[in-house]
């Protein structure tokens, strides 16, 4: 215990270090001309402002398949581009959220969604963590279990017959 | 022995996760099987890229083996696999471009059908011409229905007009022969026996 807690201190220094220059370019970024981010909905006119609600929800739940880790409310690609362009197309034409989102599905596959469907492939993303903390539980309860106390009788009995042995 | 199994466990399943992690380390998270295959290639009605009054649809499939490359002069791969296209082509596949510009939309400012039509012609001159015809997906709607994610992708078009094989990225001789040319084989057979009956 003492010698771990001496590591740390000695660390210490090291981490402060390390600390100091993850967070120095930060600062150069903040300083400097910052890329202002452009709300591309801007480019939309909705007459209803649920249609346009709707808008902001389904380019946020669209994954941009070019960009791979950005929706596609966020993203410049020309495919994102194209995209929200096809979501208000379809909205215009009276489709409704679920209707867009198939739509996607159909061309990008469930990639597109960033909610993925319950298959026989991704139910683990929901079963692994489950089991995890049941196997653990059970573990821990199983480890931590106390020895069973025997009867008095039996302990008499036992220190009988170590003291049989001693004699 | 119960020692050797929580010894065992645990190692197995540290294993388990290295090894998946090292495959996650070398696949490519841009390889997706695409959507349109075996399927039928999108409906589409869209002018010739050099001559707007020629208007192509699905019937350009009929009866021939295609493949459809969508480009851009924009795109530097697709320079780069223009010359290996070129050659297949005069091996005696045909191919078809798919053109669409990213300037000429009102998203990414102005460019005129003259300008985009030299610069194709430049480009083409350059790197070679594998090209039958190129139809110009003016709007990318077609793209879209293909589920095309940038320039270049491959799709290889049997002569019912369905989508057999799709490739992101450039086309060299591996992929060629490694990824489309079982393909070609299967197509040219089912060819073959259909002129036959």
């Amino acid at each position: 215990m003492k010698n771990t807690l001496t590591f740390l201190i000695l660390l210490l220094p090291f981490y402060v270090v390390f600390a100091q220059n993850t967070t120095a370019p930060k600062e150069d970024i903040e300083s400097s001309d910052r890329v202002v981010p452009k709300d591309y909905a801007e480019n939309y006119a909705f007459m209803d402002p649920d249609d346009r609600r709707v808008f902001l929800k389904l380019t946020k739940e669209l994954r941009c398949p070019k960009c791979q880790n950005q929706n596609i409310a966020d993203s410049d690609a020309m495919i994102a581009h194209d995209m929200r362009r096809k979501v208000y197309e379809l909205m215009q034409e009276g489709s409704n959220e679920a209707q867009v989102i198939d739509f996607m599905k159909v061309r990008y596959g469930d990639f597109v969604h960033y909610q993925p469907p319950v298959t026989g492939a991704t139910i683990w993303l929901w079963l692994v963590p489950i089991v995890f903390v049941i196997a653990m539980m059970t573990l821990f309860i199983y480890r931590r279990k106390p020895q069973q106390d025997t009867s008095m009788e039996d302990k008499l009995a036992q220190a009988d017959e170590i003291l049989n042995k001693i004699d | 022995m119960k020692r050797l199994i929580w010894f065992m466990v645990p190692l197995a399943l540290f294993l388990c996760g290295t090894v998946f992690l090292l495959k996650g380390l070398y696949s490519n998270p841009h390889e997706r099987d695409s959507m349109a295959l075996e399927r039928a290639f999108p409906t589409f009605e869209l002018p010739d890229l050099m001559n707007e009054q020629i208007l192509h649809t699905n019937d350009i499939f009929e009866g021939q083996m295609t493949l459809v490359n969508v480009w851009g002069v924009w795109c530097v791969t697709c320079a780069v696999e223009l010359p290996y296209l070129t050659q297949l082509s005069r091996e005696g596949y045909r191919f078809i471009g798919l053109y669409y510009d990213q300037d000429l939309d009102p998203n990414f400012g102005e460019k005129t059908i003259t300008r985009v039509r030299s610069e194709v012609i430049d480009m083409l001159g350059k790197f070679g011409d594998p090209f039958e015809f190129n139809v110009f997906d003016v709007y990318r709607d077609t793209s879209l229905d293909l589920g095309v994610t940038g320039a270049p992708e491959t799709f290889l078009v049997d002569h019912n007009g369905v989508i057999r094989a799709h490739h992101l990225g450039d086309i060299n001789e591996r992929v060629w022969n490694g990824k489309f040319m079982p393909v070609v084989q299967k197509i040219e057979v089912e060819l073959a026996e259909e002129r036959v009956n």
